[in-house]
């Protein structure tokens, strides 16, 4: 297993109680590269995003986190590990204000005031529009800042691999540009990014490698270039029909 | 004058109020448990201000310095050995379990304290104040701060530390609070545990103004539910509102119609809340 793998599944089955949803799925993402997960709805991508930051249980097959069996770990531990999920539908807490939920992402790490003023400042220099609006209830922003918050939150929990689900759902072109010029810094910093998008197009544009899922299962993958100009994908996932 | 007596006297008794709710009120909205133990606590803090004060002379301001410690552990080991194993199981069930437990406390009090109602008197007495042409117990308004500085003290605990914000996350999101790596059943027993805390002191501080009996257990539950649904749930000024609200209806109420229907014009007052404003004075709608 070569150590610059981050995260490694071999045949990693899960589900709800009796419904199974992922049926062997084999994935490797790299440290300091960003991988795409693309794929329809239904496909199973959030529930293995799940899996991933350990909400739901691992029901067979392997999960590997820095060459590590983690597949029983808890989300804590994952957390720990610096495995963060920043979850569909960004699940900011409504009610309090975004410096708040930004300090509930650095909740379970042991770090000095200091430090998370630090933290804060470096979120804030990311997403400026944060700042100004620091002390207003998550609930009042936009769905852009919504989406900036949500992932400042993540990045406040120190990640090594920040896994997105649905960067742009329900966002303007215009917004997701602006996320999508963000996440590339953070990763030219060396961060870890694993996305997963329905918007394919962008995905695959800015990904280093690509994952496509459907049914619960990984049905091709290779370098986002390669996919973007594969004929098969470019009519199931992006509309174009090939003459 | 009647007027602004009644006013002062529903204020002092209002804060009261808030302070019997507030407990109830987090445990509700936080583990979505409606904690029938509640009236219990309150009664046996009552009694421990009471055996404190026969017994070695301490005043009640002090007992409620012991009171917190000792509520909370209690809370925290009952939450999390018992009530954290039926947590994730429809609401019946744990209020079940709070009944049951409620059983167990009050009769264990009626056994050992009887059903005798106690009063706690200082002496020497503190006497009153005029205030606006009011006269006012001057323990009942040492009361009356105490109750509003812990209600200040659990809207702090909540917004400025660390452990506090986690409760919040917990109520309003629990798989995102999940995710940032709370661990919910810890955070669930520190909760039920400030509940607790919150009730033991709020017993301790109604010794100085009800009469002391596991009786009037179920006053205290209904007059923390009531003021739960009148000020909204899960929210401290919800509960500092309709505090206020239900001792002002009852002191204005019982002005015309007589003390003895205090509780029926309370209950009337609950049932029209929940036809016309389900939600509460500061609740928002559509949370559960």
């Amino acid at each position: 297993m070569s150590d610059s793998l981050i995260i490694e599944l071999q045949q990693l089955c899960a589900g709800y109680g009796e419904v199974q949803v992922l049926w062997g799925v084999d994935m490797k993402v790299r440290q300091g590269e960003i991988t795409a997960l693309i794929g329809s709805n239904g496909a199973g991508k959030t529930t293995l995003m799940r899996v991933l930051s350990g909400l739901i249980p691992v029901q067979s097959g392997h999960y590997f986190a820095d060459g590590r069996d983690v597949a029983g770990d808890t989300a804590a531990e994952l957390l720990a590990r610096g495995v963060v999920h920043v979850p569909e539908g960004r699940r900011l807490f409504g009610a309090m204000s975004i410096e708040d939920n930004l300090l509930m992402g650095a909740y379970s790490r042991k770090v000095s005031r200091a430090e998370l003023g630090r933290d804060l400042d470096s979120v804030y220099g990311t997403f400026p529009k944060l700042r100004e609006r620091r002390n207003q209830a998550a609930a009042t922003l936009s769905g852009g800042e919504q989406q900036m918050c949500a992932i400042g939150r993540g990045l406040m929990s120190a990640p090594r691999l920040l896994m997105i689900d649905e960067l742009s759902l329900g966002l303007s072109p215009l917004l997701v540009e602006q996320l999508v010029a963000a996440l590339r810094a953070l990763n030219a910093k060396g961060m870890s990014i694993l996305l997963v998008e329905q918007d394919v197009t962008t995905a695959l544009d800015i990904c280093h490698s690509a994952y496509v899922m459907d049914m619960g299962r990984i049905v091709r993958t290779g370098p986002g270039a390669e996919l973007l100009a594969d004929p098969i994908i470019r009519e199931a996932y992006l509309g174009v029909l090939e003459d | 004058m009647w007027l602004t007596q009644v006013l002062i006297n529903a204020l002092v008794l209002g804060c009261l109020y808030a302070c019997i709710a507030i407990g109830f009120s987090l445990v509700w909205g936080v583990l979505n448990v409606i904690n029938l133990i509640h009236g219990s606590f309150i009664v046996l803090g009552s009694y421990l201000a009471f055996g404190l004060y026969q017994t070695l002379g301490i005043s009640p301001w002090y007992a409620i310095i012991v009171a917190a410690p000792l509520f909370f552990v209690l809370g925290y080991l009952l939450q999390f050995l018992l009530l954290n194993r039926v947590i994730n199981a429809p609401v019946l069930v744990t209020l079940t379990m709070t009944f049951g437990l409620d059983l167990i406390l009050n009769n264990a009090m009626i056994y050992f304290f009887k059903a005798d109602y106690r009063k706690l008197t200082l002496s020497p007495p503190m006497g009153s104040v005029s205030l606006f042409h009011a006269v006012v117990p001057i323990d009942r308004l040492i009361a009356t701060v105490a109750a509003l500085a812990l209600t200040g003290l659990l809207y702090l605990v909540l917004r400025r530390l660390r452990v506090g914000r986690a409760i919040v996350a917990v109520r309003l999101d629990r798989d995102a609070a999940v995710l940032m790596g709370v661990d919910v059943k810890s955070i669930y027993a520190v909760a039920f545990g400030l509940g607790a805390a919150l009730a033991g002191c709020a017993g301790v501080l109604m010794a100085l103004v009800y009469p002391i009996s596991p009786l009037t257990s179920s006053t205290f539950l209904g007059k923390a539910f009531v003021v739960c649904v009148l000020g909204g749930l899960g929210s401290v000024s919800g509960a500092l509102a309709g505090g206020v609200l239900l001792a002002l209806v009852e002191g204005v109420g019982t002005t015309f119609l007589g003390p003895e229907h205090a509780t029926t014009l309370s209950f009337v007052l609950l049932i029209v809340f929940l036809i016309v404003r389900p939600q509460g004075l500061l609740g928002r709608k559509g949370f559960e």
